[in-house]
């Protein structure tokens, strides 16, 4: 199959400004700023069907679109590289193999937007990334790729790199406008939505790595090329799937868009791993709920996997064999998000640390029949929180109950987990 | 003006009001604890929850975050906005510790309220209860951090409504903690209203702590003595002490919040060393008695010096109620000079001040908060009046420019409320006609006359701080009578006898006078030196009227029995051993009492109602309505 994301990559090493240069690189900058207005990227970003990869699925050429295009003042692009969801790593990967798809993708993007200055936020964590965006931008601008004036075009651009003080809820788009103005990371309430009033209170768009990076070549080979991509008619384009769990072979591949979730365990991933056997896995990131072997032949597209009752989110797919307790996967799983909690709203920040303590009594053999009730109140309205992040943890839960109830049961009724050598969570309730 | 209908009655409300104001409204309290009137809506807490059954928005919402629109149905009652509420009632009590029995808050508190009417009442978290340590927040508020909800309200007042930046909230998740990087005295000078605005018992008053229950205390509406301002206040007192002071709402003044002067600095309303029984030489006496010898003393005073040698003072600080009975009483006295101000520099300024008044353009603090531009001119507001600084950062945060203008307008004064200023020489480099509604303050400590009557007719809306809370009444009574600044009578040779009523007169001025009287309820250096001193009782032991800076009278209620506070007293005194009527120093009286008995002594009529003549229909004020103000023909709104 044909790469995008991955076609510049070097085995061991990240890919040079000269290469991705010399193999068709900024191509696509030169096309768009030469050949097309900002409307028409836009259009073409549209017309592409290319949707967020940072896990929500909104179609980018839309997001683009609620910018007003007549309001004075600066707005602003932000690329969101504050990739901290457990069981996803493609963004980390793309940057360390080639990060100047991202910088072309961004100035294409700033074109598009009327933006002057835009910003990669990026994870604490991420330094080889980090050092990489940051050579990729130098070398951009000594280039006269980005800057004043670029390649004579009469647009200016600037990009600046932030590096996240850290916590997870800083990928959320209004608490990572926050963090960036120097405030709490806090999210904010919507509406008014980013693309109105966002950043120092200007129109401001946030998208992801990935959803960046795959901009310059739907510039540069139209819609219709990066449409048939995908290896579903409804789905476009390619996704870069992250995995990690009990497989053969766990790795980052860039696969067609709706790829059955069959094919990427089976082919990709080599099967699992000699004496294990397929249980379950987080399809999208740790806020998913999860997959069983009944649903191996899910495309994996954001529809798809949303008719199947789970998300695609950011494609970080978690696999568990049958040694695994799924009690304790969740309780880890919502145990960093009540520790991530920003501490804003009660239903997160007071809500998550209960869950947990409910999974914990359950998985230590101290459960009753009605902490399952308990769990399914917490899944209802844990909905109502102030932003996406309780909910988001409460995925797991809900794929719990939902699929693996009589696991629950078997814990409470046996008082005690069933799983001889799983990995018991001892510790503290509260989330710390 | 969208059309609604909550729990079926049907509420029309103005545009931009939020569904929890419209239930309001119609008198339904839908739980809430982030929400607060002057601090808006943020959607934290999630506690008023209800449910949209029909419209143009269905669903769970919070009530809070929800624009009133027409054609919502909304339904407080229905089981899944219960049920929200319920839940969120339980994972705040996750962690609120149950010391209820031992907490100041107790009675008064939102939580406690909300988590009753909630209807959680079994615990089925088994986990255990975050706990914090407390910081040293000064000498006034109690830190108590394990009762923290996390409704951020605290840290909202304190960094946007006050600009104080070194408190605020820190860490994250359950962990989130509401205090100061390391203990110490809390710097905004408005760090008290933290009390008020907790829902629960974080932040609790010191002067207060484990001595009374909310349904023990003696409250009653009342306004704040501190300075020319008025702003409104509940002193809470008990056992004859007074314990503490809480802000009262009033739009026109004071909005919702008070200066930590006029909440902790009370002390002297409790102080041992007041005067609590008449004095002559020295002696206690019956009032009979003082009363008499006063006369008598003035007597000798004439017989010796001539007829007429004789002062009568008031003062800034005398409520109106006293202060109108002066001029009377110097006729009767046959006094020479009646003095309302001690100095001629504070005379002539109040007096131009208040006769340059006019109600309609006068700025009262709801003005200067709705201001689109400001000028201090050589004020320094934490001096004069620390409210107006807060109203002043309120019309900044809208945008205002602050212009501070002369050499005794400090930028201290923006600083401590956390705004930007610009420095200027002169009032004239302000540029006040590029702006609506702009303001400008000046104050009567250091501007002279003729710049006070400059800004009064600048066209400007203008407020000019006095000296004390009827120091606008005073200046009002001593134009009208021709009072003369004491100092001035002085100088003339002419006074042999002073009569100071609640007037703080320095010592060194009454060298070689003969005879002083004092009527007061604070220790003074006159009070020390007066051969006869009738007591008075403090403000908030008795019905008065106060005259604020902007001409508006209001009344305040007495709050406590005048009498001894129990605390601080030996087994001889306390518990009493014999039956007695009124508790121990309890023979004080207001002042315009004392004068109304001289009066009667002196053949006049008994007086039963001070407020006479112009001042008449000042006697039906509402002393929980926004006052009146003297200098507009209609009653302000």
């Amino acid at each position: 199959m044909e790469l995008l994301l991955f076609r510049h990559n070097k085995p061991g090493r990240c890919t040079t400004f000269y290469e991705y240069r010399a193999e068709g690189g900024f191509a696509a900058l030169r096309k768009g700023l030469a050949e097309y207005s900002p409307d028409q990227v836009q259009q073409l970003v549209i017309d592409s069907g290319l949707r967020g990869r940072g896990g929500a699925g909104f179609p980018t050429g839309k997001k683009w679109s609620f910018v007003p295009r007549d309001l004075p003042g600066p707005r602003w692009l932000i690329c969101n590289c504050d990739e901290m969801e457990p069981g996803t790593y493609k963004d980390r990967v793309l940057l360390e193999a080639n990060p100047y798809a991202l910088v072309e993708g961004m100035i294409l993007a700033a074109y598009a937007l009327g933006v002057r200055h835009a910003f990669v936020f990026i994870r604490r964590g991420y330094e080889t990334a980090a050092t990489n965006l940051r050579r990729a931008i130098d070398e951009a601008r000594q280039a006269g790729l980005l800057g004043d004036n670029i390649l004579g075009s009469g647009f200016s651009c600037h990009i600046d790199l932030h590096v996240s003080a850290g916590r997870y809820i800083c990928g959320e788009e209004t608490a990572l406008m926050n963090a960036l103005e120097g405030r709490r990371a806090n999210p904010r309430s919507k509406p008014p939505f980013p693309a109105i009033k966002g950043l120092w209170g200007g129109p401001t768009v946030v998208n992801n790595v990935e959803t960046l990076a795959n901009v310059p070549a739907i510039v540069l080979n139209g819609p219709a090329w990066f449409k048939g991509l995908a290896a579903i008619p409804e789905a476009a384009g390619t996704k870069l799937f992250c995995i990690s769990g009990h497989v053969r072979n766990s790795a980052c591949f860039e696969l067609p868009m709706g790829i059955t979730f069959g094919k990427i365990i089976d082919n990709h991933c080599g099967g699992m791993r000699p004496g294990s056997r397929f249980k379950a896995c987080i399809p999208g990131g740790a806020s998913t709920p999860y997959f069983t072997a009944d649903h191996f032949n899910v495309p994996m597209d954001f529809d798809s996997v949303a008719r199947a009752g789970s998300r695609l989110g950011t494609g970080g797919i978690v696999v568990f064999d049958e040694s695994v307790c799924m009690v304790a996967v969740t309780l880890n799983l919502v145990r960093f998000y009540a520790r991530e909690s920003c501490g804003w709203c009660t239903p997160c920040r007071e809500g998550l640390p209960f869950v947990v303590e409910i999974l914990t009594r359950i998985e230590q053999g101290n459960g009753t029949a009605d902490d399952i009730e308990l769990l399914r109140e917490h899944v209802r309205l844990l909905n109502h929180a102030f932003c996406a992040l309780a909910p988001g943890a409460m995925g797991p839960v809900e794929g719990l109950l939902r699929l693996f109830e009589d696991e629950i049961r078997e814990h409470i009724l046996h008082k005690g987990c069933p799983f001889a050598g799983a990995p018991h969570y001892t510790g503290g309730a509260d989330g710390k | 003006m969208p059309k609604l209908t909550i729990d079926t009655i049907p509420v029309e409300v103005p545009a931009g009001t939020t569904v929890l104001e419209a239930a309001r409204k119609v008198g339904i309290v839908i739980p809430h604890f982030c929400y607060h009137p002057a601090l808006g809506s943020v959607g934290a807490c999630r506690v008023c929850a209800v449910k949209l059954l029909d419209g143009p928005v269905k669903g769970l919402q919070m009530s809070c975050m929800l624009p009133a629109q027409d054609g919502m149905v909304v339904s407080t009652t229905d089981e899944e906005a219960q049920a929200m509420r319920r839940h969120v009632i339980e994972w705040l009590m996750l962690n609120h510790p149950h010391d209820c029995p031992v907490c100041d808050e107790g009675g008064e508190c939102l939580l406690q309220d909300f988590t009753v009417a909630g209807g959680h009442g079994i615990r089925r978290y088994q986990g255990r209860k975050r706990t914090h340590s407390n910081q040293f927040l000064g000498p006034h508020i109690e830190h108590e951090m394990n009762r923290c909800i996390q409704c951020y309200r605290c840290a909202r007042f304190y960094q946007e409504v006050a600009g104080g930046s070194d408190f605020g909230v820190m860490g994250s998740a359950s962990r989130v903690y509401f205090g100061r990087f390391r203990d110490g005295e809390l710097e905004s000078p408005f760090s008290g209203n933290l009390v008020d605005i907790c829902p629960t018992g974080v932040f609790t008053d010191k002067t207060a702590r484990f001595r009374a229950r909310y349904w023990d205390y003696e409250m009653a509406p009342s306004v704040c003595p501190h300075c020319s301002l008025g702003c409104n206040t509940v002193p809470a007192a008990r056992y004859r002490e007074m314990l503490k002071v809480m802000a009262r709402r009033n739009d026109a003044v004071n909005g919702w919040f008070i200066c930590d002067q006029g909440r902790f600095g009370n002390g002297a309303v409790n102080d041992p060393a007041r005067p609590r029984a008449p004095h002559i030489g020295g002696e206690e006496a019956s009032w009979d008695d003082a009363l008499d010898r006063l006369l008598f003393r003035i007597g000798e005073l004439y017989d010796l010096y001539g007829a007429g040698c004789l002062a009568v003072v008031g003062s800034p600080r005398l409520p109106l109620e006293g202060a109108v009975l002066l001029p009377r009483l110097a006729e009767l006295l046959g006094a020479r000079f009646l003095s309302y101000f001690v100095t001629t520099e504070e005379s002539t300024r109040h007096t131009t001040a208040v006769s340059l008044l006019k109600g309609d353009t006068v700025a009262s603090q709801s003005d200067v908060r709705n201001s689109d531009c400001i000028a201090i001119v050589d004020c320094d507001l934490m001096e004069e009046g620390p409210m107006l600084a807060l109203a002043v950062r309120q019309a900044w945060r809208q945008g205002a420019p602050l212009f501070l203008v002369g050499k005794h307008a400090p930028l201290a004064q923006a600083q401590a409320i956390g705004v930007e200023a610009v420095q200027v020489d002169i009032p004239e480099e302000v540029p006040f006609g590029i702006f609506d509604r702009p303001v400008i303050i000046c104050g009567a400590r250091h501007s002279t006359p003729a710049t006070i009557a400059r800004i009064m007719k600048s066209g400007t809306t203008p407020i000019c701080l006095l000296s004390g809370p009827n120091a606008c009444g005073a200046a009002l009574l001593a134009r009208q009578h021709g009072a003369v600044p004491l100092a001035e009578a002085i100088a003339s040779g002419q006074v042999k006898g002073v009569i100071g009523i609640e007037a703080d007169i320095p010592a060194e001025l009454l060298e070689g006078v003969p005879l002083v009287a004092a009527m007061d309820w604070r220790p003074t250096s006159l009070t020390e030196k007066a051969d006869i001193i009738l007591p008075t009782t403090a403000w908030v032991e008795m019905d008065g009227t106060f005259v604020n800076a902007e001409g508006r009278a209001q009344r305040f209620r007495r709050v406590m029995q005048p009498g001894l506070p129990i605390r601080g007293q030996g087994p001889a005194l306390h518990p009493p051993r014999a039956h007695r009527m009124l508790p121990p120093g309890n023979s004080i009286r207001p002042a315009w009492q004392v004068i109304a008995a001289l009066l009667e002594r002196l053949g006049d009529e008994p007086v039963s109602e001070p407020l006479g003549d112009e001042w008449e229909r000042l006697r039906s004020l509402d002393p929980e309505g926004e006052g009146i103000c003297l200098f507009t023909e209609k009653e302000p709104r």
